[in-house]
């Protein structure tokens, strides 16, 4: 409540299948127990494999994906190459650290496929800690909630379609437990060859 | 643009005013310890970082690499000992390259003592450093604040009075290389049960004079995670979907066609 | 902050220190400085062994206490600059002990809102022989025919006072400095673990320690 991450609230995560990933999160933005939104994806793509999660302070979600994207353009343009996922989780990981002393309110997820179309998430803390994790990340007002759902649900060398039921079934059973988290949600399966979005149907309270 | 911004420092400590408070960071509630023994030296660490009370990975490394032959474990702030060490491990190559000699312990911890003394303590990372350079095997320890120690056996982190207490009773002057890896394994273990910031498995860095040091990741892992009886997969269309996209990747493939003499004759 | 009323006595959250033990006594040939070994985090002993005698020229020495690492980044500094000093002296010069003393005077009283730092420097050098000086907190400057310091050293003003002689001879003072800090490690829970001892004349340097078991009290 008097932390600047849970004002909005929000949550995302992201979970490793078999020769994919999924990233998924709610759609709400609030001021603490006011609704403001419906409409809040926390969910950026970065390029056609590599995608990031931002839930926390919306002020600092929204800058941060103008401050990613921009960044994410320059390597584009200097490198003329998609940036990999493991490079872009260290640009993250410095770019929260640059700020040590006066924190960015968010915990990023990244989630993506690297040249060789293997899967690669990781999560962070407000400082730019990587949690590199073989399984799942959790992130936002939700965590404790979404830690108990994945290492109840997950299990490894899912199926895409499979994959899917099991991010949403977490994700939607974790937010339904936080008041702050909800209000709708997305889902994206990240392939070799698609990108899949899906929009949840969820409680609207 | 180079080295830190303090933009947001202002703006957060306002909030804080109002009432607001900081967020937490992910900590390495940690135990690590190093020994040394008759041609070497040992350092290890146990794999769990913790948010508050939360298990933020269960089995994270906190053994990094300063140079080839110098290692160092790290406790306190997680984002702070990864920093640092990244930090002073480049510092140590450009260093070395351009006295053409290979870095030696005491130089990365006066690098390191030196950074951490600048800021006052505020990087809260506690390390052990340990390594091989040309003067033989060495074991020290640095605190946030750049106080320094060295020592035969080391302990640091919230689990360093149970591991301490292990290596107080187990060390033995002029150990071999298995003896001093027991300790120091026995030392985390002792960390991983009876201190709450500590947990899951064993890391352990064998660093023998005139040898590559060996890393041994999950060196024991007396926490492995039983398999479920049964799977909770779902049965597909479970979740309701509203609207569904899709967007096709067009995936550049290279592939490299050699020419040899055969290749070139098209008309034969 | 309130020039007046400075507080020095506050150690940063968790900082390591050294509620120490620590004396250099002038002796007939020279100088020998004496400390406790014991490094507290709080309650816990983060070190037992500790050598807080730390050299700073060939034969000229300092005695730390107060917190670990400033102290640490002050003898480091000191020891930089006699280098740079020492270098640019005629090759039969070495510097002398007052003027590592007075550069430790200067360090101290310039950082001294930053600093938890009460050294006592010693040293032999040829012009004068042995000689001490205490730098005590805030960064004044004394020079004594011996020093005690830390906080330990509270337990043992009166029996130093009252057993101290000019010119003792070397295993005289040595038994001195043993039998004092001894005393005050007994009292003083922040004193503990060994005695070192370092031995500064005209041979040079000498060390000495002497295990719990050897110290009688």
């Amino acid at each position: 409540m008097s932390d600047p991450s849970s004002i909005n609230g929000g949550s995302a995560l992201a979970m490793v299948g078999k020769d994919c990933v999924a990233i998924a999160c709610d759609l709400r933005l609030g001021s603490q127990s006011l609704g403001l939104a419906n409409n809040f994806e926390k969910i950026f793509k970065i390029n056609d494999k590599v995608m990031m999660g931002l839930t926390g302070l919306a002020s600092d979600v929204t800058t941060l994906h103008e401050l990613f994207r921009f960044k994410n353009n320059l390597y584009e343009l200097r490198e003329e190459r998609k940036i990999e996922p493991s490079t872009f989780a260290n640009l993250v990981s410095s770019t929260l650290y640059e700020k040590r002393f006066g924190p960015w309110f968010t915990g990023p997820l990244v989630a993506g496929l690297d040249k060789h179309n293997k899967p690669f998430i990781c999560g962070f803390d407000s400082i730019g800690c990587i949690d590199y994790a073989k399984d799942f990340v959790v992130s936002g007002t939700a965590s404790d909630q979404l830690y108990g759902m994945c290492e109840g649900l997950y299990q490894p060398n899912l199926e895409p379609e499979d994959l899917f039921e099991t991010i949403s079934q977490s994700l939607l059973n974790a937010v339904d437990r936080d008041t702050l988290s909800g209000w709708g949600a997305i889902v994206y399966i990240i392939t070799k060859d698609k990108v899949i979005k899906k929009v949840l149907r969820t409680r609207q309270d | 643009m180079a080295g830190l911004s303090f933009d947001n420092f202002q703006r957060n400590k306002f909030l804080v005013s109002k009432g607001f408070g900081q967020p937490m960071a992910t900590s390495t509630g940690t135990t690590i310890v190093g020994c040394k023994f008759n041609g070497g030296v040992i350092i290890a660490a146990d794999t769990r970082a913790t948010a508050g009370s939360i298990v933020a990975d269960k089995n994270c490394e906190k053994l990094h690499r300063l140079s080839p032959k110098i290692w160092c474990a790290g406790a306190g702030t997680a984002a702070d000992t990864e920093m640092v060490t990244q930090l002073i491990a480049s510092n140590l190559e450009l260093h070395s390259l351009s006295q053409r000699r290979q870095p030696r312990v005491i130089t990365a911890l006066t690098l390191l003592k030196q950074h951490l003394f600048k800021y006052q303590g505020h990087l809260g990372a506690y390390l052990i450093v340990a390594g091989n350079d040309p003067t033989g095997a060495h074991l020290m320890s640095v605190q946030a604040h750049g106080s320094t120690d060295i020592g035969e056996y080391q302990s640091l982190g919230s689990g360093s009075l149970a591991a301490m207490a292990v290596l107080e009773t187990g060390w033995k002057p002029n150990m071999t290389k298995e003896e001093a890896m027991k300790l120091c394994a026995d030392a985390i273990e002792s960390g991983i049960w009876n201190d709450l910031g500590s947990g899951s498995n064993v890391d352990l860095c064998v660093m023998e004079v005139g040898k590559d040091a060996e890393l041994h990741r999950n060196y024991l892992t007396p926490n492995v995670r039983s398999e479920k009886l049964k799977s909770y997969k779902f049965d597909r269309g479970t979740t309701a979907v509203l609207r569904s996209s899709i967007h096709d990747v067009l995936d550049v493939e290279e592939t490299v066609i050699t020419f040899g003499n055969d290749a070139m004759e098209v008309d034969a | 902050m309130n020039g007046i009323s400075v507080d020095i006595n506050h150690l940063k959250k968790g900082e390591v220190s050294m509620g120490t033990s620590i004396m250099a006594v002038t002796f007939k040939d020279g100088v020998i400085l004496g400390a406790d070994s014991r490094t507290t985090t709080g309650s816990y002993i983060a070190n037992r062994v500790t050598d807080k005698l730390t050299q700073i020229h060939d034969t000229i020495y300092c005695c730390r206490s107060g917190s670990a690492a400033d102290t640490q980044a002050v003898a480091d500094m000191v020891k930089y600059y006699m280098q740079m000093y020492a270098s640019q002296l005629p090759i039969d010069e070495k510097p002398t002990t007052s003027v590592v003393a007075n550069i430790f005077q200067e360090v101290c009283y310039n950082n001294k809102d930053n600093l938890t730092a009460g050294i006592i420097c010693a040293g032999y050098d040829d012009k004068v022989g042995g000689s001490v000086y205490s730098i005590p907190i805030g960064g004044s400057i004394h020079k004594q025919d011996y020093a005690i310091a830390g906080s330990g050293s509270g337990f043992i003003y009166g029996w130093c006072n009252e057993n101290y002689k000019p010119n003792m001879e070397k295993d005289e003072c040595v038994q001195f400095i043993k039998t004092a800090l001894s005393e005050a490690m007994k009292w003083d829970g922040s004193s503990g673990g060994v005695v070192r001892m370092v031995i500064l004349d005209k041979n040079g340097v000498e060390r000495l320690i002497y295990y719990p078991h050897e110290i009688k009290v």
